[in-house]
């Protein structure tokens, strides 16, 4: 009995069905995590803990919804007890004194918490490389990126080493790289999930979820990850409604938003070929297509580049060496102990991000920069608000190809901030979006963006879980994983 | 974007530049500030800036005490502490 590339709902069955012990999934699951090292998809591990967890359930089967599942933790997740290094040196040595709330809620739910995913240093890149641990090999091409922020997670769902694992998306983070390495990944919407122990980026952004090999499963976690939080300001107070219920609704009548401000001439010719086959399948399950118009998406990524660099560099003062974390060993008094600590600890995207962020906030260029773009976002979010009143969902590519080679964006930020072009919108309007697998070009993976009303996670779930009962996009597996 | 201004927003930052470095920084930088002028294209000077994109109040609870004395797990997590207070060099001669 294997369990690589088994969905939570299959591993559910399994268990259930006591075709294989609690004990020996996770034995399994360590083997693979072994025999794929050189994924680098894993910064730290739990076998010890996770053993015991599933020695239990084998002797108190239990009937919670996540029982036993193995799920991989992305490192920005604080775990009590268990190295958290949000993929950076100056956290190299944290061990927090406490849960986020969103784990707790998971292993509250009975998941196994098999390890500490690898990611781009505080969330901040697109591509992996900028984790202090070492890129991730993308699992359908040694040299290819799994994408970012959540790489480690995408690489290690989709080499089938776990069926699911948490991610956070503060400008695609979750969505671009579910879509490199071809699997299902949402953000909810914005307050949907507490963010209380995940480390802070942008927090007028981020936004925790789910990543697994179907849509189905990831309305299995939402379930689990929702909640109100008192000891998150930001947290919605709304009923969670049950995402599953709605999963196989009739599209017959939907109407699909396709946005005609975007500029898709100079994508490359497969990316638009893919994206219209799937609009095309929509079709056929009954769904319209509706032109709609966000006249301000362009500015999304300017944008965005003035905001989370802006949040970062407030939310990144606190890594000082005084109370937790790395401190610099060259340290004669206590302005000298800040400078150095923050210089050694933090990576050069990091640095690039809270000097951009120190510059858009200081005297005589708040307004400029800041408030503009603060304004602009109001803009962004009236036009989805507009859009969706005709509209269930809006569709656009996750990203404007698959995955490229590691090294190849070079020294460009730019370039790679442009990689989360069709991803940063929802973030700005705090819509909820999610990126399934609907096609390949040059054997590599490439995924359909579904983006959803305030609230509206069910309709994107139904509209993902449609597709997948048609097509096996999803259902592909990359070759070399051992 | 020149040499003074990235000295000034670095010292902001706390972060010291290595020389090697600074010439890379001051053009990114440069770089990263000509694309966000772009939003310079569009008049908005009658809309109210979004900080949060919920834009609800923040819910009260009750005014109950919860917090608990997490002293010892805290300084236990520093780089450097005695039984009461973090440690850091000494600030008053």
């Amino acid at each position: 009995m294997t369990i690589k590339y088994k969905s939570v709902k299959e591993f559910k069955e399994m268990i259930s069905q006591k075709e294989i012990s609690n004990k020996e999934i996770i034995q399994e699951v360590f083997n693979l995590i072994d025999d794929n090292k050189g994924l680098n998809a894993f910064i730290t591990l739990n076998e010890e803990n996770s053993i015991k967890k599933a020695e239990y359930f084998d002797n108190n089967p239990s009937e919670l919804s996540l029982a036993g599942i193995p799920i991989a933790q992305k490192d920005l997740f604080c775990t009590k007890g268990l190295r958290t290094t949000c993929g950076s040196n100056i956290l190299n040595n944290f061990v927090p004194p406490y849960t986020a709330t969103v784990i707790e809620n998971l292993e509250n739910a009975g998941c196994i918490s098999v390890g500490k995913t690898n990611m781009d240093e505080f969330a901040m890149g697109s591509s992996n490389e900028t984790s202090f641990f070492g890129n991730v090999h993308n699992p359908w091409g040694e040299n290819l990126v799994p994408g970012g922020s959540s790489g480690g997670a995408a690489a290690a769902v989709a080499a089938g080493i776990v069926p699911a694992a948490s991610g956070t998306d503060t400008g695609g983070s979750i969505r671009q790289p579910a879509s490199l390495c071809g699997i299902t990944g949402i953000k909810p919407t914005y307050g949907r999930i507490s963010r209380w122990g995940m480390i802070a980026f942008a927090s007028s952004l981020d936004q925790a979820g789910p990543m697994a090999r179907t849509a189905e499963d990831c309305a299995i976690l939402l379930n689990e990850m929702c909640s109100h939080d008192e000891k998150d300001t930001t947290s919605l107070d709304e009923t969670v409604p049950n995402f599953q219920e709605n999963l196989n609704k009739p599209l017959k009548g939907k109407k699909i938003g396709i946005v005609k401000d975007l500029d898709l001439s100079n994508l490359d010719n497969d990316v638009v070929e893919v994206f219209e086959n799937s609009l095309k399948e929509f079709q056929s399950l009954g769904a319209d297509l509706v032109d709609i118009s966000l006249p301000n998406l362009a500015l999304s990524v300017p944008t965005y580049y003035v905001v989370a660099p802006a949040e970062c560099s407030s939310n990144l003062s606190r890594f000082d060496g005084v109370k937790f974390g790395r401190r610099s060993e060259h340290t004669k008094d206590l302005e000298e102990l800040y400078v150095n600590t923050r210089s050694e600890g933090f990576g050069d995207e990091v640095k690039r991000r809270i000097l951009i962020g120190s510059y858009v906030l200081s005297a005589g260029y708040y307004d400029a920069y800041y408030k503009k773009a603060q304004q602009v976002r109001r803009l962004i979010k009236n036009d989805f608000e507009n859009a969706f009143s005709n509209v269930d969902v809006i569709m656009t590519p996750t990203t404007r190809g698959p995955a490229f080679e590691i090294g190849s964006k070079g020294n460009d930020p730019i370039q790679m901030y442009l990689e989360d072009l069709f991803t940063i919108s929802a973030n700005l309007a705090g819509l909820p979006a999610l990126s399934l697998p609907n096609g390949f070009i040059d054997n590599k993976p490439i995924g359909l963006q579904i983006i959803g009303n305030f609230l509206d996670e069910s309709s994107i779930l139904n509209f993902a879980h449609m597709y997948q009962s048609e097509t096996n996009w999803h259902m592909h597996t990359p070759e070399g994983i051992k | 974007m020149d040499k003074k201004t990235v000295t000034t927003i670095s010292y902001l930052s706390r972060l010291k530049i290595d020389d090697e470095k600074e010439e890379k920084i001051i053009e990114d930088l440069d770089n990263i500030i000509k694309f966000v002028d772009q939003l310079n294209i569009i008049d908005t000077s009658d809309v109210a800036p979004l900080t949060n994109p919920l834009e609800k109040t923040a819910k009260t609870r009750k005014d109950i005490v919860t917090a608990k004395n997490l002293k010892k797990d805290l300084l236990e997590v520093a780089p450097s502490s005695n039984d009461d207070y973090f440690l850091v060099p000494r600030v008053v001669e």
